[in-house]
């Protein structure tokens, strides 16, 4: 009695509610008679919606025209995409020359090459590329958008930055054909590979002093017409102003968070003391003491750049709040951490920078980038005190005289902008998390 | 206009308190601009009509061009300027902290103002009233009709504050619907939110440009308050007094005397009469007194034209007009009946 198969059942096809669209629809739309209404009506308001939008936004749209009142003679519910249109250079470069924009664009470009290895996984030597942008950049980037002359240490933070510019595209190049990093290339391409180390050294710092020097006697004959920070704006200023925030906010906040932690008194309370007292303002309480009334306590005709005490407001603002989650990262770390640190004979700054600092801030990441994009949107506020930043020129289009009173359109153009801006940081902070936590998802 | 908050008094009279005595004792406030190279002039953030950005970034508008007057009377080039534009919170203090040289904005000349803040104001540049907008096919045609009314009115402002003392006076029983920003009290009451709009009636005459249909709607000649909107100083400083002041009255002035941008130059050199000569420099030494250049109202006038040319292009029907109508308001010249006097120059 054979009570065994020999052949193997062939596998039945998966059930129609499984596996068709109707199926699909049955089971996660339709399933009972109050879900099915509750369908139709969210598909009507659905409907409703996007068909609105859509008539109001591009059937009924004016994109060419001189003035608001040309947008009415097309339509007079429809809108008004003209003007925003017309207004592009104030919302993305503010009052900056017409003829000066290449700088601003050129200066973006640069930095997008200069990051672009940190996203390249065969590239070499990442932490290095992120420590020269953050020391070289801003002198580069700050010469390209204000210009004028340049005194001496300028001209030489000029030549690091392409000195720097230029070690990190080699090495990135290098990284992506030879898998190796441009110093062991150099080296080896010299037949130097089995030279003392100290020789190598002695090489690679003759090269870079070369190139330092070629790169010195090349900017020096750059001139570019200065451009008054007045004339900067639209979301060049913002992204100004928020790129250095969120550059200075992660080191200002670990070192207040380790402050705060610290065994020393005298640091500890400086540092309790800073945080809460920044913390317990509102932003603009901030940014209106330090341009209306810190000029108060400086002597007469005193030249102020309200732009620089925005930046250093923000600087602080922002540390202030960075300190708090770096700090809280730090308390998740276990006991065992620290001890396991000690045991193999680390001191404080081995146990920190090695050890407890990038588990901290490796939990702390949604956290550090929810802070970033709040930085970026609270930035908005200085159109507040006077600046033209993104906000102040989406909201200056309505006063133009051709466009007068054409408000919603900016202000919606100005949402997409942001939402883009803000999705795309969010999106690489997971994609930072997922990579740095590969193996330990829990 | 714009209610001085308590913000603004405190903080600038605590300026007062804190730097009047250093101001005094500075060098003058002439010295400085002429020393900076350019003039630092203060307006608010874009008003249309009297302050605008266009799409190119540049500012143009009626207290603009007060602006680039001063600077050309200082400088003879109207570029040799610098537009800052403060929020009305800060706009006292500005001034009064020296961030600014001079203010050209849209600020109500009050006797509190003159004379507890810390600065001077010198010369009306336009007359601006409250008053209401409403639709024509409602009906209304005066402003005691209003009862009961739903009325529309930007937040912390006096318009807000007029608007309720008027309503008690009339035994109107008017309900205000207050908002922050004007565009969206535009909508609302386009929308059918409120039965009329209140604010003043230079900026409603721009806003309802900017209606789908402007015909259907219309400003009554009720006016609820005086708003003369003039240029400001801070306090001590005669001579930056005299040169802001008289820059304004140099426009009116060649408006009466009929000099143009386009014939200065003619008349300057052709003019038989003794008050155009001596107000274009060509005789004379009208300029001692102030610390410029003989040709200093050449200069201004060279530069953004007379009052009239100034309203007509940024007031009136130019391309950058807001279309109010000159003829037979406060802001025509003394002679055709409005209130633009400026004292003789000689």
């Amino acid at each position: 009695m054979a009570i065994v198969k020999a052949t193997k059942t062939p596998a039945r096809s998966a059930p129609i509610s499984e596996s068709s669209i109707l199926g699909w629809l049955q089971k996660n739309l339709f399933s009972s008679a109050f879900n099915s209404v509750l369908t139709v009506f969210t598909t009507y308001i659905i409907y409703l919606t996007v068909n609105g939008v859509y008539i109001w936004g591009f059937a009924d749209a004016t994109f060419v025209a001189e003035t608001r009142r040309e947008c009415y003679g097309n339509s007079l519910t429809g809108a008004c995409w003209a003007g925003v249109i017309d207004w592009l250079d104030n919302i993305f470069y503010g009052r900056y020359p017409r003829e000066e924009i290449w700088r601003i664009n050129f200066g973006g470009i640069l930095l997008a090459f200069w990051m672009a290895p940190l996203w390249i996984a065969r590239a070499k030597g990442k932490v290095l590329v992120g420590a020269s942008v953050v020391v070289f950049y801003p002198f580069l980037a700050g010469y390209l958008f204000s210009g004028g002359d340049k005194g001496l240490f300028m001209q030489v933070m000029i030549s690091g930055a392409i000195v720097a510019f230029a070690i990190n595209m080699a090495n990135a190049i290098a990284g992506l054909l030879k898998q190796q990093s441009i110093v062991r290339l150099v080296i080896g391409s010299l037949g130097q590979t089995n030279a003392a180390d100290k020789t190598q050294r002695n090489l690679l710092i003759a090269l870079v002093a070369v190139g330092f020097g070629a790169a010195y006697l090349w900017q020096s004959s750059w001139t570019v017409e200065f451009v008054t920070w007045t004339k900067w704006g639209g979301l060049f200023l913002t992204l100004v102003i928020s790129g250095i925030g969120i550059a200075s906010a992660l080191p200002g906040g670990i070192i207040l968070a380790l402050g705060r932690r610290s065994k020393l008194p005298v640091l500890r309370v400086l540092s309790t003391g800073f945080i809460e007292v920044f913390r317990s303002v509102p932003l603009i309480t901030v940014l209106f003491m330090a341009t209306t009334m810190f000029p108060l306590f400086m002597p007469e005709g005193f030249v102020l750049n309200k732009l620089v005490q925005v930046i250093i407001a923000v600087v602080l603002f922002n540390a202030c709040y960075m300190a708090e989650t770096v700090r809280a990262g730090l308390q998740a770390i276990p006991k065992g951490q620290f001890e396991g640190a000690h045991t193999i004979g680390l001191g404080y700054w081995g146990t920190m920078g090695l050890i407890i600092m990038p588990q901290a801030l490796k939990h702390m990441i949604p956290n550090i980038v929810g802070s970033f994009i709040g930085l970026l949107k609270d930035t908005t506020l200085v159109s507040i005190i006077g600046l033209f930043d993104i906000l102040g020129m989406l909201r200056s289009i309505s006063k133009d005289v051709p466009w007068l009173g054409l408000h919603k359109e900016p202000l919606i153009f100005g949402a997409i902008l942001f939402f883009i801006i803000c999705f795309a940081m969010s999106k690489y902070s997971r994609h930072l998390e997922v990579k740095l936590s590969a193996g330990n998802n829990h | 206009m714009k209610l001085t908050s308590i913000l603004t008094s405190l903080t600038a009279a605590a300026v007062m308190a804190t730097t009047g005595a250093t101001v005094a004792s500075a060098e003058s406030t002439l010295d400085i601009v002429k020393k900076r190279g350019h003039l630092r002039c203060q307006v608010g953030p874009p008003s249309p009509g009297y302050y605008n950005l266009d799409s190119e970034g540049n500012w143009y508008g009626l207290d603009v061009s007060v602006c680039q007057a001063v600077a050309a009377a200082i400088f003879g080039d109207k570029a040799n300027l610098e537009i800052q534009s403060v929020s009305s919170q800060a706009r006292f203090t500005a001034l009064a902290n020296g961030e600014s040289d001079m203010l050209s904005r849209t600020a109500t000349w009050t006797m509190t103002r003159d004379t507890q803040l810390g600065i001077d104001f010198l010369a009306t540049n336009f007359y601006d009233g409250q008053g209401f907008t409403v639709r024509k096919d409602s009906g209304i045609t005066s402003a005691m009709e209003l009862k009961g009314a739903k009325v529309c009115v930007t937040t912390g402002t006096t318009t807000e504050l007029n608007l309720t003392d008027f309503s008690r006076q009339n035994d109107l029983g008017i309900s205000n619907v207050t908002f922050e920003d004007y565009n969206v009290r535009d909508d609302t009451y386009l929308n059918g939110g409120c039965d009329a709009v209140t604010g003043d009636k230079s900026s409603m005459a721009g806003n309802i440009s900017s209606f789908p249909v402007p015909g259907d709607h219309m400003i009554l000649p009720t006016t609820l308050s005086k708003e003369p909107l003039a240029s400001a100083v801070r306090h001590g400083d005669s001579q930056w007094s005299d040169i802001v002041r008289w820059s304004i009255f140099a426009l009116i002035n060649a408006e009466e005397l009929g000099i143009t941008q386009a014939n200065v130059d003619d008349m300057k050199a052709t003019s038989k009469d003794p008050n155009v000569l001596r107000m274009l420099g060509a005789e004379g030494n009208l300029s001692d007194g102030l610390g410029l250049e003989n040709d200093w109202a050449y200069n201004i006038i060279k530069a953004v034209g007379n009052y009239g040319e100034i309203y007509e292009a940024y007031m009136g029907h130019g391309p950058q007009g807001i279309g109010i109508d000159r003829a037979g308001s406060l802001n025509a010249l003394w002679t055709d009946g409005g209130l633009m006097y400026s004292p003789p120059m000689r």
